[in-house]
């Protein structure tokens, strides 16, 4: 008997529709704030050249043409860190265990990237990312049978919906004060170390969703250009370990 | 993305905006819209995959067992498109030569070399880049899977003449009416999906593939001696 694949629309069902609707709004209104759109997915890479092409150039005459580029070279995360600036995009289509995404999407954090995971199999840790639109399935040909390419077409077919709520491109009014009290807030805001200090003083140029800054690494002994560190009140305070 | 619709996509949306909000600042309604949106257009891709699969049930059988016979001689598998669907005919060699469970044969998609391609649309022509690939690599054996939502490129057009003329397998997935590709003595097979959406008939493409591809594999993993019933 032929192997029966599952029809990709099937699987879009209350949750994944909601999930794929808030993304796009998300996706618009950086895009309205001029972001470009950074794409990866190690594992099949024609994902990561489709979604590129189906932004920056539209089967629909007339939609606009939006910055959108794949990022396939052999190591992803240094390509978009160098790449993304804060405000931009990052889409991965990758398993919830690949390791260049699981980096990637943890310091897009700090890079000040909103992020989004397409997959499908086990899911990533729920806050993994900013949007994870996943399919819930253990058939491991899934990337293969046209669902991803569904999910991404529906994405962009969505995010230029948007365009025509103007209105509703603006960041919501509670997303605003948030950021305003970060500073004075108990939490540490996630940084990677650009510069490592130059001397004893331990100040290390890092880079945070604001930008970039100098901060004092004195309580952390040693510390290395990439690592991810907690950044609180000027100070580096905690030291992420990563995974890979 | 080998070509542009304008008319059925943007009717399919238009009840979402009937005028422009300029003034809205609550989200719940459009997210709303784009929630039954999405499930909307994914019920259609759904349907069309369903429907184009039971409309090409036998040929995509025959298909799939003659590239069979074609890779156990040893033959490869050349897939070929532009935009979009070259990324989907990259998908489709990645599943035939690297597959998540199976028996792995050697694919490539002709669009996938920066160096061959940019040579060969600067020195002879962009509608000469897989036609001169297939002068170089094919032997008779081999078989040319071209993917295009139109039907109509002419790159595409001219490469799988050449492909037949040299004994390969020719199969070409088209949309729309079938465009060239529906009337072409030089496929073996057409499978044309019936939408104007670009979209809907990529998402459809990729189910045929993965069509292809699982009866190749069931006729390959039978023995040698077997008869094909």
């Amino acid at each position: 008997m032929t192997t029966t694949a599952q029809l990709g629309g099937s699987y879009i069902g209350a949750d994944l529709s909601a999930d794929l609707a808030a993304a796009a709004l998300d996706m618009a209104r950086r895009f309205h704030d001029g972001a470009t759109l950074w794409v990866i997915s190690p594992q099949w890479e024609p994902h990561a050249h489709h979604v590129a092409v189906e932004f920056v150039h539209p089967v629909i005459m007339g939609k606009r043409a939006l910055p959108s580029v794949a990022l396939v070279e052999p190591d992803p995360v240094a390509q978009a860190r160098v790449a993304s600036q804060p405000g931009d995009l990052l889409i991965a289509v990758a398993s919830a265990d690949q390791p260049a995404v699981v980096d990637a999407m943890r310091r897009a954090q700090a890079w000040g990237v909103l992020t989004l995971w397409i997959g499908s199999g086990p899911r990533p840790p729920a806050g993994a990312a900013n949007h994870i639109l996943w399919i819930d399935t253990d058939d491991p040909m899934v990337p293969a049978t046209g669902t991803f390419v569904l999910m991404y077409h529906l994405l962009w077919e969505l995010t230029h919906v948007c365009f025509e709520h103007p209105g509703l491109l603006r960041p919501p009014a509670d997303e605003s004060t948030d950021e305003v009290c970060v500073t004075c807030s108990d939490e540490g805001r996630l940084a990677e170390v650009l510069l490592e200090p130059a001397d004893a003083t331990g100040q290390a140029l890092v880079r945070t969703a604001n930008g970039e800054e100098w901060v004092d690494t004195t309580i952390l002994g040693e510390v290395h250009a990439n690592d991810l560190v907690l950044v609180h009140a000027g100070a580096a305070i905690t030291r992420l370990e990563v995974s890979s | 993305m080998t070509g542009h619709t304008t008319g059925k996509e943007s009717e399919s949306t238009a009840f979402l905006y009937p005028f422009i909000e300029s003034e809205e600042t609550d989200a719940t309604s459009l997210l709303d819209d784009l929630a039954a949106s999405a499930r909307a257009k994914a019920t259609e891709s759904a349907r069309l995959q369903r429907e184009s699969l039971d409309e090409y049930a036998p040929p995509l059988t025959a298909a799939g067992i003659q590239m069979a016979e074609r890779f156990l001689r040893g033959g490869r598998l050349y897939t070929l498109g532009n935009g979009g669907s070259s990324t989907d005919a990259a998908t489709l060699a990645s599943l035939f030569s690297r597959p998540a469970r199976g028996r792995p044969v050697a694919a490539w998609s002709l669009a996938a070399d920066e160096a061959v391609v940019t040579a060969l649309g600067n020195d002879v022509g962009f509608e000469l880049i897989f036609k001169r690939q297939i002068i170089a690599h094919a032997r008779d054996r081999d078989v040319a899977i071209a993917l295009s939502t139109s039907g109509n490129s002419e790159d595409l057009m001219t490469a799988i003449t050449e492909a037949k003329q040299r004994g390969l397998l020719t199969i070409g997935f088209s949309g729309h009416d079938g465009g060239r590709m529906a009337a072409a003595e030089d496929l073996d097979f057409c499978f044309t999906v019936h939408s104007q959406s670009i979209h809907r008939i990529q998402e459809s493409h990729a189910m045929l593939g993965y069509r292809l591809w699982s009866v190749t594999q069931e006729h390959m993993a039978r023995p040698l001696s077997g008869a094909h019933a």
